[in-house]
């Protein structure tokens, strides 16, 4: 459905994206994950067709979007950021001057603006002003619009921003829905949302594709595993105690409270050991060399450490580390 | 073609459902209607009525040049949002995705001021209705009258478009578009300024005042339209571009 190719944008002194090529399958849920300014916004405009490539090409359902540019637009339903709407028209003549703009025929019009307002959940406020709307409802109201003409290809941006945690909850349901019969590429910077809607993930970073793939594939991208337990202790007799575990690929502590002599103590597991016996073996090691453990956090291989590790600025990682010991 | 009628109901809805239009219309009116009553007032305080004018030709004529003011007052007015509000407020890029061409983008926007234009004009017909009553009324001359308005209208209008295009903000719209507007109205004014040669050949074929007081005697000249509509043909084929080159930005 996107097929995008060497993508490449140029403001002349920053180079907002560089090199991104992937595909998106038709029926694919995908999602476009990134930090802020990491070149999602210019990456999907790119895609919409509102922003010329410096160099490379995109082509939706086939057209390519420079060259073929109205039949590659007619095809997608394209959500911007933030929402942007005219606050003078209420809900139902936005949609229909949409509908209208995207080629929509006369006759079918009426109901496609009543089947967008019905799929987005905004018929209740049709006959409103946009302008006296929350933002949860023009969130929606945006959504419907890229609906109105039914497109196979959803591209939204960052469709969640700005909601209330049951708003974010609807709107994640409704795009769950919307993909049994649109491909749909979105954005974001939250990772939950890609774990709870997408088949797919493409991280960018500073402005280039940095991994793609299923969420599976992404997090066995995560090597390394760890814990993180509060320890009563000197610091370093707790790392010498925690580093002849075995499983224990490196154990690194940091005072968190000196009057009571607690510690935070992470370990960092090896590649073939079993993460959770490593933490009991740790755990029975600590005590046995006069440790008090109080505490015991759970084994980390989420999404959210692949994402950092990925997404992290090459220059701060050293900086990150030189840190923990001084803390 | 169906984008360019959409993009036009949509900015005549967006014109009439806000106060700008509105305010514009009321200001619009009431100034012309002061404008006229005082040019009538002083006809009928003449003593010698065998005068070669009228009361309508002069409206639209000799004193045409307080009516040309309402509309360097009106004209930038009215096109300070087309572009520049779209752009501050982000529809630009909903608008923009959409299948629709630039130029349909621009020539719905402009019609649509053109239109509003046009609708700001027709309650003065009513003046030249009442004169009826006082004597003979050369509905020649009146058509040729409001067709130089309408004329006029197209350039400042059009020029109004590209600056609002030009600028991100409704008020740098609106000082560009009095500037290049009120510029090509002094300039016009040189006709009476300089010595006869060239410059003030120029001055004579771009002034507005001129154009105005040929048309109010029935005069339909040519050039005057030629020029007219160069001035609107040339603005909107630079906004066509300038709407493309956002893309580049």
């Amino acid at each position: 459905m996107i097929e995008a190719e060497h993508l490449t944008k140029d403001y002349g002194s920053v180079v907002a994206v560089q090199d991104v090529s992937f595909d998106v399958g038709q029926g694919e849920i995908v999602g476009f994950l990134g930090p802020n300014g990491a070149g999602k916004t210019t990456t999907l405009r790119m895609l919409a067709g509102f922003l010329g490539a410096t160099s490379g090409s995109v082509r939706i359902a086939g057209f390519d979007v420079a060259r073929q540019s109205l039949e590659a637009r007619a095809r997608l339903g394209y959500m911007p950021e933030a929402a942007p709407l005219y606050p003078e028209l209420r809900v139902r003549e936005y949609l229909t001057f949409r509908a209208a703009l995207k080629r929509v025929p006369r006759r079918e019009r009426k109901s496609a603006v009543e089947r967008s307002l019905e799929q987005a959940a905004v018929k209740d406020v049709a006959e409103t002003p946009i302008g006296q709307l929350s933002k949860g409802y023009r969130q929606r109201v945006a959504l419907a619009d890229a609906l109105v003409a039914n497109p196979p290809l959803l591209i939204l941006d960052e469709p969640t921003a700005g909601l209330d945690p049951n708003q974010i909850v609807e709107v994640r349901k409704l795009i769950r829905e919307l993909g049994q019969s649109h491909t749909i590429l979105l954005s974001t910077h939250i990772l939950p949302e890609v774990e709870a809607v997408c088949d797919r993930a493409l991280v960018i970073a500073r402005g280039r594709l940095v991994a793609g793939g299923t969420l599976a594939e992404l997090k066995a991208r995560s090597k390394g595993r760890e814990a993180r337990l509060v320890v009563r202790g000197a610091p370093g007799a707790l790392e010498a105690a925690a580093a002849q575990v075995s499983g224990v690929k490196q154990a690194r502590a940091s005072v968190l409270d000196r009057a009571a002599q607690t510690a935070e103590l992470l370990l960092e597991m090896a590649e073939d050991a079993h993460p959770e016996e490593t933490v009991e073996r740790a755990v029975a090691a600590l005590v046995a060399a006069g440790a008090g453990v109080r505490g015991v956090g759970p084994v980390r291989a989420s999404l959210e450490e692949v994402f950092a590790d990925l997404t992290r600025a090459p220059e701060q990682a050293p900086a990150g580390e030189t840190k923990e010991p001084q803390a | 073609m169906s984008g360019f009628l959409a993009v036009y109901r949509r900015e005549m809805l967006s014109l009439w459902v806000t106060p700008l239009a509105w305010v514009l219309l009321v200001v619009f009116l009431l100034l012309q209607g002061t404008i006229f009553y005082s040019i009538v007032v002083h006809f009928t305080s003449l003593a010698d009525l065998a005068v070669e004018t009228g009361p309508v030709e002069a409206y639209f004529g000799q004193e045409s040049v307080f009516l040309l003011m309402t509309l360097l007052l009106v004209c930038p007015a009215l096109t300070m949002r087309a572009f520049a509000e779209e752009r501050r407020s982000g529809t630009i890029e909903a608008l923009l995705t959409a299948p629709v061409t630039p130029g349909s983008v621009v020539l719905g926007k402009y019609l649509a001021v053109l239109s509003t234009y046009a609708a700001m004009w027709a309650p003065t017909v009513l003046y030249v209705v009442v004169l009826r009553k006082t004597g003979a009324v050369d509905w020649h001359t009146v058509g040729a009258s409001y067709f130089g308005l309408f004329a006029i209208g197209a350039a400042y209008l059009a020029l109004g478009t590209l600056m609002s295009a030009m600028a991100k903000s409704q008020l740098i719209a609106l000082l560009l578009a009095i500037f290049v507007e009120f510029g090509l109205f002094v300039l016009g004014v040189g006709e009476y300024v300089f010595e006869p040669g060239l410059l003030r050949d120029v001055c004579a074929h771009i002034s507005m005042g001129s154009q105005m007081e040929e048309m109010s005697r029935g005069i339909i000249d040519l050039r005057r339209i030629v020029f007219d509509a160069s001035i609107a043909t040339a603005s909107l084929f630079v906004t066509t571009r300038v709407v493309d080159s956002w893309r580049w930005g």
